[in-house]
């Protein structure tokens, strides 16, 4: 493994950490703040300074985590499932049935993800669950045409072929020889989409369509920071800071996954 | 105007600036005394660029309050009277003159010869009448609302070209201030006779006033140009004739960051809405801060008696009582911001003071709310039947940090097991659940008006009706201070007005809301009407 690879992994396991025992990172409670400390730089007492409420920002980030890194469990595995799903049925029944998914899948391909995200948490409402919902949506057309193009290339193997001559039902093929040897490129699309799928929920609580205030959540965090960008730098540029690192992180493993070389 | 000879100075001048902001150099503090000892004489002719946080809404006269609304139609319209922000005495505007009979239900004006709407109309008596009997009565058939500030409204008698009387069913004291308030702009009986999507439209608002409207990109910018036919300021304004500008942009920027940043690198001369952290920047760098009060119903939380949760006065006097008002002023905001000291600002007539009624005493809130039955559940949330002491607000966009405010204040009542649901500004959901009081217990709102009816406004279930209010004694009261006569009754039934929304704890008053804006130092003669509206009529540039 290389060092880049090493770095990601460790700064994944370590938000992850954050998401589950938020409390052994942090002292500070993320929603009640003391408001005579408000607006204090970065320093020893506050690593991360605090906001215009004075309340520990580290302590936000940490207890954020559980928020945005959820939410992307969500939206991947909707994407994931929901895709997947699709893309293997239009993939092995092929005629009429495929074309319909596909023409479907290229439909929403052709709308920009966030503007798809958007219309469904009209639909939805705002909240957390609902948000991670739309993003995984959103994200359903790329997993179900990378899972057909793969079940199209299994489908015409050898073995395949050998395992319906040998009398195995359809379901059967599919979920034992079909589905384990397609899934290696879709895993790798999974763990990037959840670096795009932190980015996107993001997105959509810097929007405020998120978590409701004063829960911390990681791009309402820097969303409420950015007006205090000109005398309190570090309320945005912080959480923003790992933000990028993160996405960064489940892109560089990623691209590690499937490769020989990492 | 100037030759070309001054050019490389301020060229030069400009760029030192823009150095000195990069290098975040000091001694900003000796501009505006630069500024000021170059006034001198004011100059014709220029455009101020004017930097609004909010898009406009509906331009209806009426609907005028909104500040976005406001600070356009300010510059379109003018009003019968001019209320002088200094003493609030009612001056003579348009009417040069009127009368009022003993128990104010007969009102007649004398108007000025010769003004005219910018569609070349005349300003007359009949024009006047059409404008009050819509909003004194509204119009169902062309969906328009009857305005706040007309009460017990009966008709009007055109008496002669420039005379119009109005008659009132019951003493309207009011009156006579309410025809100086921004929505009592005077429109042309084209634009009066339209129906309400229409009067909402800017291009349809045809009014007397010094600018007009020369361009509109909806929900960007608005262009006003001078009427250089213009004639009929109020007696009491310094300068007369023509507006000083030839034109005005007032370009949307909603965001903060943006309108401040703009101000100071000289991109705009004027910005309102200066959020209370950057109040500092901006004075930091030589430009002058206008603070300027709105001596109405102050910025607080309204608390709703439909609500299942607030219906019982306990746990809303609880709420009042765990609310430390002045925490939220000193953390949030400056010495701009005075800490509330009862529902009205204390430069409100009929305020007063309820300081003592309204101090932070978490003590005796928890004691309330125990015997209430209220109870601290496992996650320190209160409950009684299994309903959990959970309360929800929206954040409210016009208000200055409502956000922050909210969090804070919730921050708060955590402490005592009351939960605040927070709810974005933007939701979809806002629309339609901000009038059930089972979903939106709380409103987060002020109101500024210099009247004393501006209670009313706030409060009585035929106008804003902030706290979808079920109290008919509450609503009595109002009508009641709405139709004294005598001055020092009025003001008498509005301090017991305070009193009664105090004690029933319908609101927990935070701070006295300014208007706050950012002037460049090279722009002069800085004026506001009576609740902080822009007046750009005797503004110029040096």
């Amino acid at each position: 493994m290389r060092p880049g690879l090493i770095l990601s992994w460790a700064l994944i396991v370590l938000v992850a950490l954050w998401a589950l025992v938020p409390g052994v990172f942090t002292g500070y409670d993320p929603i009640a703040g003391i408001p005579a400390e408000k607006l204090r730089a970065p320093g020893p007492g506050h690593l991360f300074g605090t906001d215009a409420v004075g309340r520990d920002l580290f302590a936000r980030v940490v207890h954020g985590a559980v928020n945005s890194l959820s939410g992307a469990f969500v939206a991947v595995a909707v994407g994931l499932v929901l895709g997947t799903l699709l893309g293997l049925v239009a993939g092995s029944v092929r005629g009429a049935l495929d074309e319909i998914v596909m023409r479907v899948v290229d439909v929403l391909l052709s709308v920009p993800g966030l503007l798809l995200a958007l219309t469904v948490i009209i639909l939805l409402g705002p909240g957390t669950v609902n948000v991670a919902v739309a993003v995984g949506v959103g994200s359903v057309a790329s997993f179900a045409r990378l899972a057909r193009s793969e079940v199209v290339r299994v489908r015409r193997t050898d073995y395949v072929e050998a395992a319906f001559g040998s009398g195995g039902r359809f379901a059967a093929v599919l979920w034992r020889h079909v589905l384990p040897n397609s899934l290696v490129p879709v895993v790798a699309l999974a763990a990037l989409q959840f670096g795009v799928a932190i980015l996107a929920i993001s997105t959509l609580g810097f929007l405020g369509y998120g978590a409701e205030p004063p829960t911390p959540e990681w791009g309402l965090l820097i969303s409420e920071g950015r007006n205090y960008l000109a005398t309190a730098w570090w309320l945005t540029t912080l959480p923003g800071t790992v933000v990028v690192a993160v996405v960064l992180a489940a892109s560089r493993i990623s691209r590690s996954i499937g490769r020989e070389d990492g | 105007m100037s030759s070309s000879a001054p050019r490389p100075v301020l060229a030069s001048l400009a760029v030192a600036a823009a150095t000195c902001l990069l290098s975040a150099c000091g001694g900003g503090g000796t501009a505006p005394a630069a500024g000021a000892a170059a006034a001198g004489k004011p100059v014709y002719g220029g455009t101020l660029t004017y930097l609004e946080h909010q898009a406009p809404t509906c331009l209806y006269l009426p609907a005028a309050g909104f500040y976005p609304n406001g600070g356009v139609l300010n510059q379109l319209t003018d009003k019968l009277t001019w209320q002088n922000p200094e003493t609030l005495k009612i001056e003579p505007w348009i009417a040069t003159s009127w009368e009022v009979n003993e128990d104010a239900t007969r009102y007649t004006f004398h108007l000025r010869d010769g003004v005219t709407f910018s569609d070349g109309t005349p300003l007359d008596a009949d024009a006047v009448a059409a404008n009050f009997d819509v909003y004194g009565k509204g119009d169902p058939k062309l969906k328009l609302p009857v305005a706040e500030f007309v009460n017990n409204y009966e008709r009007s008698e055109v008496v002669d070209k420039n005379t119009v009387r109005f008659h009132f069913s019951k003493p309207s004291p009011g009156f006579l201030q309410g025809t100086s308030v921004i929505g009592a702009g005077l429109v042309s009986k084209k634009t009066i006779s339209l129906p309400y999507e229409e009067q909402c439209q800017l291009k349809n608002v045809v009014g007397s006033g010094p600018f007009t409207v020369a361009k509109q990109v909806v929900d960007k910018e608005i262009d006003l140009a001078a009427r250089k036919d213009y004639d009929w300021a109020p007696k009491s304004s310094g300068h007369q004739g023509r507006a000083y500008l030839d034109q005005i942009k007032i370009i949307v920027t909603p965001e903060d960051n943006v309108r401040v940043g703009a101000l100071t690198s000289g991109q705009a001369d004027y910005v309102r809405y200066v959020q209370a952290y950057d109040e500092q920047t901006v004075k930091d760098a030589g430009f002058a801060i206008y603070a300027e009060p709105t001596r109405g119903v102050n910025n607080g939380l309204y608390l709703r008696p439909a609500n299942s949760i607030l219906k019982d006065v306990r746990v809303r006097r609880a709420l009042q009582k765990g609310t430390n008002a002045k925490e939220v002023v000193d953390t949030l905001f400056t010495p701009s911001y005075p800490v509330a000291t009862s529902v009205l600002s204390h430069l409100a007539q009929g305020y007063v003071d309820l300081s003592k009624e309204l101090a932070y005493d978490p003590g005796a809130a928890a004691k309330l709310l125990d015997e209430a039955g209220w109870v601290k559940g496992a996650d320190g949330v209160r409950e009684k039947d299994g309903v959990k002491l959970q309360l929800g607000v929206f954040v409210s966009g016009p208000q200055p940090l409502s956000k922050q405010t909210l969090e804070l204040v919730g921050q708060q009542w955590a402490k005592l097991g009351v939960k605040l649901e927070i709810r974005p500004a933007d939701a979809g959901t806002q629309a339609v659940d901000i009038k059930n009081a089972e979903k939106t217990a709380i409103a987060h709102s002020m109101v500024g008006r210099a009247d004393q009816d501006v209670i009313k406004s706030h409060f009585h279930t035929k106008n804003r009706d902030v706290i979808l209010s079920n109290d008919a004694k509450l609503d009595r009261l109002l009508e009641e201070e709405s139709a004294l006569p005598d001055e020092a009754a009025r003001n008498a039934k509005v301090a017991e007005i305070q009193r009664y929304v105090v004690d029933q704890a319908y609101a927990i008053p935070l701070f006295e809301e300014p208007q706050v804006y950012g002037v460049a130092p090279n722009v002069h003669g800085v004026a506001f009407e009576a609740v902080a509206r822009p007046s750009f009529y005797s503004v110029w540039k040096s």
